[in-house]
């Protein structure tokens, strides 16, 4: 905390933390109207006569890339479980997507619904074994998901083997864009809405000390399991229409390791634990990727991996999460801190507070009920 | 108290015979303890005796090897922690456990047992008396300021404060607490034992606690067990315990 003071004497000056505490306030109070009005304006492009080409596919894949972070942040994030393996979500999903179409001619919305059905259930079997390990053992476990998941479908003839399957009759590209726009508004909605709920905390309290979770009542396996179902419910239905998308796909594209790595660190850069971060963080950094692979041909992963390091010293829990800290620690000092060191001065505080107390829950109460909506 | 010579029928926590063994180590021995409504009791011993050991024990967080549990005529001794703790019993640990990363308000909330493990429970978000309440705690312990701030950030003492707040929210029928004392500056142990006073009068909750600190456990106890090297080599009130021989040899010394 001391360095950063003295690092950030310009950003204080420029963006004082009590700013940073406002913004972040605001945004809270008016969380659903800014959902909304993010969807409205991702909405607009297409409207605006943004129906096909480059920028057309930057942006599905913008979204695209956010659900599959958010996803990941669910359990990697707000629950602490860092998957390597999230990819084979998507990788199954893709696979039900592709096969239903091309081989059942199942149409679209259901061969999407399936995908993400199926990554569900597949989700639930595979929690069953990995949620049990931690820390680094969950990780490599989730790699070797992957990994199994890959090389099954490169033996299996149903999912065209090493080659892989084509896709035929693929919708316009605003099909897409709306697609994957519509699950990430929804998504976003079923995120921020769990994470103020109890479940939502007790997910929070497994990251933090799972066995002080356990300690209080929590059966911790029962909503991992879930929170990993979701995630794989958001990744699989992305996955059934990447298929098509892409108009190809095989082991190496639908179970995509690289994409995984790419995911953990668009959660990491924009703020692990939080419902904008990993938005944020898939926008930023898939822009970059975008940027460098056009920019720095042949150098791309030398300044991609640049852009990286940079956000990460420069902001080590993410942007959002690291803004979150900085507003809150005025928060402490102005507040908190001053209120405990006054109490520890008196010493005999306690019992007066505790004579007051009733009063002061109401009032507060009051406030905090509005400022909750 | 008049609790402390009740009969059985009212015991929260009765423990027979657990053992514990850790390789060729018996950190705990055959341990017998009672723990009746009402009561404060006290659990001291040297370090390494087993205390902490025989908490985890009852807890569930360690499967003993020998003996019952009993919570509130139930045999516990089985169960999973999750389901003992849900039964009523509630912990604070010697190294203070909170949840580091979310609010202090959210550690409150989280602690209150209402709104259970049920899906409709799970998904409602937290009602407004349920926020009243955590204010309210709060303010008891002078940490009202502190509700939006990330408890990772507090100080010790204050950090064990929430640990105990979080305990009174979840309103268990038994208590333990493993060295609530400890690391607490003199001025706030006064607070301290008022504040278990309270939530064993008020909040009716019955409690079972583990403390070096022989003034305090003293004087807050109604009845005390002395655990030395896994074994049970006393038990009686406060009184009796201090000029106990055995005790005296074993942890408290002579002046
Ligand atoms: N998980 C474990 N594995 C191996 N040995 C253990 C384990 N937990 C405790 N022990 C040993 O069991 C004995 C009792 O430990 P315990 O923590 O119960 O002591 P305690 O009475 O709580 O001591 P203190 O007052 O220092 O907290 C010690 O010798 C300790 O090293
Ligand atoms: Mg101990």
């Amino acid at each position: 905390m001391s360095t950063e003071s003295d690092d950030n004497g310009l950003l204080r000056s420029v963006l004082p933390p009590e700013r940073v505490d406002q913004l972040f306030d605001l945004c809270g109070a008016h969380g659903w109207k800014l959902i909304l009005a993010s969807a409205v304006v991702g909405a607009l492009p297409p409207l605006f006569g943004l129906r096909e080409g480059y920028m057309m596919t930057v942006i599905s894949e913008m979204f695209l890339f956010a659900i599959l972070a958010l996803s990941w942040d669910i359990v990697g994030g707000q629950t602490g479980y860092p998957s390597f393996g999230n990819m084979a979500f998507f990788g199954i999903g893709a696979y039900t997507g592709a096969i239903l179409l091309k081989d059942f001619a199942v149409s679209f919305p259901l061969a999407v619904v399936s995908a993400g059905v199926f990554a569900t259930v597949f989700a639930a079997i595979i929690g069953l074994i990995v949620l049990r390990l931690r820390g680094h053992y969950f990780a490599i476990a989730t790699l070797g998901v992957l990994l199994a998941a890959q090389q099954i479908s490169r033996n299996l003839e149903i999912t065209g083997g090493a080659s892989g399957k084509i896709l035929f009759d693929v919708p316009p590209g605003v099909v897409f864009y709306y697609f994957f726009l519509g699950v990430l508004v929804a998504e976003i909605i079923v995120v921020y809405y769990l994470s103020s709920t109890r479940f939502g905390f007790i997910l929070n309290a497994i990251r933090d000390d799972e066995g002080k979770a356990t300690a209080m009542g929590f059966n911790t396996t029962y909503y991992k399991t879930a929170a990993w179902m979701l995630a794989a419910l958001f990744t699989g239905l992305a996955g059934g229409a990447y298929g098509l998308f892409n108009t190809f796909i095989d082991p190496q594209t639908a179970y995509n390791g690289a994409w995984n790595v790419e995911l953990i660190a668009m959660a990491l850069m924009g703020g692990t634990g939080t419902v904008a971060g990993p938005v944020i963080g898939a926008f930023g950094l898939h822009t970059v990727i975008e940027y460098v692979e056009t920019a720095f041909v042949g150098w791309q992963l030398v300044m991609l991996g640049l852009a990286v390091i940079v956000t990460v010293i420069g902001f080590p829990k993410g942007v959002v999460g690291t803004l979150r800290e900085y507003a809150n620690e005025m928060d402490y000092y102005e507040r908190g801190g001053m209120a405990a060191t006054d109490a520890a001065a008196d010493g005999s505080g306690g019992s007066d507070v505790a004579a007051s107390t009733t009063d002061a829950a109401d009032s507060d109460a009051d406030t905090e009920v509005t400022r909750d909506e | 108290m008049t609790a402390a010579t009740a009969n059985a029928d009212d015991a929260v926590l009765r423990t027979e015979g657990i053992t514990k063994r850790f390789g060729g180590l018996t950190a705990v021995d055959s341990v017998d303890v009672e723990v009746h409504e009402g009561e404060i009791v006290g659990l001291i011993g040297p370090n390494g005796a087993g205390k902490s050991t025989l908490f985890n024990c009852i807890t569930g967080t360690l499967t003993a090897d020998e003996g019952r549990v009993t919570l509130q005529g139930q045999d516990v001794t089985d169960w999973p922690e999750y389901k003992i703790a849900r039964a009523g019993l509630g912990r604070m640990f010697q190294e203070t456990r909170i949840f580091g990363g979310m609010s202090v308000r959210k550690n409150l909330l989280l602690a209150a047992q209402e709104g259970g493990a049920d899906i409709g429970g799970l998904l409602r978000r937290p009602d407004d008396s349920l926020l009243a309440r955590t204010n309210e705690l709060l303010e008891y312990v002078d940490l009202g300021g502190l509700a939006e701030t990330r408890a990772g950030r507090l100080s010790f003492g204050q950090q064990k404060l929430i640990e105990f707040v979080m305990a009174l929210m979840s309103e268990p029928e038994l208590l333990l607490m493993d060295e609530p004392a400890g690391g607490i500056n003199p001025s706030m142990l006064e607070n301290l034992i008022e504040y278990i006073r309270a939530a064993n009068d008020e909040e009716e909750a019955t409690i079972f606690l583990i403390e070096h600190n022989m003034d305090f456990v003293m004087e807050i106890a109604d009845r005390i067990y002395v655990l030395a090297h896994g074994e049970r080599i006393a038990e009686g009130t406060p009184e009796e315990i201090q000029n106990d021989e055995r005790v005296i040899n074993a942890y408290l010394g002579r002046e």
